[in-house]
């Protein structure tokens, strides 16, 4: 049989993914000293660690070329979700928040608001739930700036410790919701590898326990 | 104005050749299954009113339909579905037929998929419905016909199957709101503990919120049915772990049991499904390929109640995986290449017309010169070419 293929989103999630790994006692040698290379293996050949951009990871999931996959919560509420989402590893926190300038009242006045993000799919149905007609307008760099240049009334973004809020002037209106990083499992190779995903769901999940 | 008259629309392409075959295999194959079990075809309109598939007992969003409307300014889809307009069939056309009613069809469904995530928007699907038909005989009927038919094409597969009324069961003795009771369903349907566990640790523990956070974990071999017992005695969920035992009893004597999972938390998805459900999947293919139930509820959308199953198999898919394994479905060159000299082109295709009646495949040259006619059959691998005029020539290449 194949080994099982786990898409990581490069960077920090992958990095406390890997730790979590070697805490299980898996041999990671191979993602830690990586080069370039983008498939690795772990262990001694039981999985494969694919490296890729979050929102790639989800892809990759959903088609089922990789069978589970490491990603935050922010990006699986952006991207929708296909697959089963089956643990919450607790790295990787933040929120979500709607932030604006300082001491000014994001809901007075009834013209309807613009919305600056990199999430227009959290952003809309953020608002929506709240029957709020909103424009957005997707921003790809650093949000923050949007309505700095008075192009937005607001930002929706991930909030971390609000020190970049701060520095420029601007101050969490609302949170959305809480975020951290998620394991999530193509529904197909859940359902024909079951014993093999269960217990490394299992053993991650014990994993993580002891980190708390 | 850009034109876009060398592409085809996202989502649909161009099947050339192999992949013709290959398709022609699976569907003759699947469709020799249901027709030799008593099932007669129907092909439904490629478009239909709106109303057919009405979001509400459909479960298919309106954004997912492709809309346009007739003359009168009616909102027409293109059919995203095919159980709902066979089931508006049965119901308007075949009512006076005796029951049960035993279908089969095989063509296309369009949806529209969000952009640039590779899925298809127009997928062919071949599939059974049997109408007016209930109970144990009627479920295993449809469920061994579906096994049968997949073994023939991909043997590998897995074949899953619970109930969609076993969550609303347990869900409708929990103390919630309609809202949360979503939230759980929702949770377990996309088997997120951690969001499942965060909704049932506000309430109070008691059988069912053990229950609700059992279920997600409740699919697996036959010990599925101890697991779940505590949780759904004498009542109505009890009657349906019953009755999935019961189908699970009698698949294995039929040596079936290896493929089967049963999954208790394939809670009632959002569609018109009322009591058993099935899916099958197939390693490399990150769907379901089969997916069907029993919807005892759609014909009464159409005002005339009955109890009907049915399944739907995706035939894009399976040939795919087919091609990628290496079934050959080779195109073969022609047998023989038929050129006429000026003056004998009508005699030329008389002849080959004898040739195929005798069972060969025979292309005529359309070339002016047979230098060129012997070239075209050179780089065409066809290795016979016959010429016609005052007599007839035949010529073998090695």
């Amino acid at each position: 049989m194949k080994p099982l293929r786990i898409a990581l989103t490069k960077g920090r999630l992958e990095n406390d993914t890997v730790a979590l790994f070697e805490k299980i006692g898996f041999d990671c040698s191979a993602v830690r000293h990586k080069g370039r290379k983008l498939i690795l293996p772990v262990g001694d050949n039981q999985f494969e660690v694919v490296l890729a951009k979050a929102a790639d990871v989800i892809t990759y999931v959903e088609h089922g070329v990789c069978d589970l996959g490491v990603v935050g919560k922010d990006t699986i509420m952006e991207q929708g979700s296909g697959f089963y989402e089956v643990l919450d590893l607790g790295f990787g926190k933040c929120k979500f928040a709607v932030a604006g300038p300082k001491n000014r009242d994001f809901f007075r006045g009834y013209s309807s608001k613009t919305i600056a993000t990199k999430y227009p799919n959290v952003a809309r149905n953020y608002f929506e739930s709240k029957a709020m007609d909103i424009r957005i307008i997707k921003i790809e760099g650093s949000v923050e700036l949007a309505p700095l240049l008075g192009l937005s009334d607001a930002i929706v973004d991930i909030v971390e410790t609000g020190s970049t809020l701060k520095e420029n002037g601007l101050e969490v209106i609302e949170s959305i919701c809480d975020i951290s990083a998620r394991l999530i499992v193509n529904a197909a190779s859940l359902k024909i590898r079951k014993t093999e995903i269960e217990s490394l769901v299992e053993r991650m999940d014990r994993a993580k326990e002891e980190n708390l | 104005m850009k034109k876009y008259n060398k592409v085809t629309p996202e989502g649909t392409r161009d099947l050339l050749f192999e992949e013709c075959l290959i398709r022609r295999y699976v569907e003759k194959t699947l469709t020799n299954v249901f027709s030799s079990r008593g099932f007669n075809e129907v092909v439904t309109p490629g478009m239909e009113f709106y109303d057919v598939f009405d979001p509400d007992f459909s479960g298919i969003g309106q954004e997912v339909m492709y809309k346009m409307s007739d003359h009168r300014g009616r909102l027409i889809v293109m059919r995203p579905d095919s159980t709902m307009p066979i089931a508006r069939l049965t119901a308007t056309r075949l009512q006076s037929l005796p029951k049960p009613i035993r279908l089969f069809y095989t063509q296309p469904i369009y949806r529209n998929n969000p952009a640039l995530t590779g899925r298809s928007d127009e997928t062919v699907q071949t599939g059974i419905e049997l109408l007016g038909a209930d109970g144990m005989r009627a479920d295993l009927e449809v469920i061994v016909t579906a096994i049968e038919a997949l073994s023939k094409c991909v043997p590998d597969f897995r074949f899953e199957l619970g109930h969609a009324g076993f969550f609303r069961a347990l869900a409708e003795q929990l103390p919630v709101s309609e809202d949360l009771r979503e939230d759980i369903r929702r949770a377990i349907e996309s088997k997120n503990y951690a969001s499942l566990n965060l909704i049932l640790d506000g309430l109070d523990e008691s059988q069912q919120v053990t229950a609700m956070r059992t279920l997600p974990r409740l699919f697996g071999g036959e010990e599925v049915f101890k697991r779940a017992e505590p949780f759904c005695s004498g009542d109505q969920s009890g009657r349906m772990l019953e009755y999935l035992h019961e189908l699970y009893n009698s698949l294995s004597r039929r040596g079936m049991s290896d493929k089967i999972i049963i999954d208790l938390g394939l809670v009632q998805r959002n569609d018109y499904y009322t009591n058993i459900v099935f899916s099958a999947y197939v390693e490399d293919c990150g769907d379901a390929v089969l997916l069907g139930g029993r919807y005892d509820n759609l014909l009464g959308c159409f005002d005339f109640p009955m109890p009907a199953i049915g399944f739907a198999i995706n035939v894009d898919a399976i040939s795919k995986i087919m091609l990628e394994r290496g079934k050959l479905c080779t195109v073969l060159p022609s047998d023989v290449l038929v050129h006429g000299e000026a003056g004998f082109e009508i005699e030329a295709l008389s002849y080959a017309s004898t040739l195929i009646e005798k069972g060969l495949k025979c292309e005529n040259s359309i070339f002016k010169t047979k230098a060129e006619a012997l070239e075209y059959a050179k780089t065409r691998g066809i290795r016979r070419v016959d010429y016609i005029g005052d007599s007839i020539q035949i010529i073998n290449l090695a």
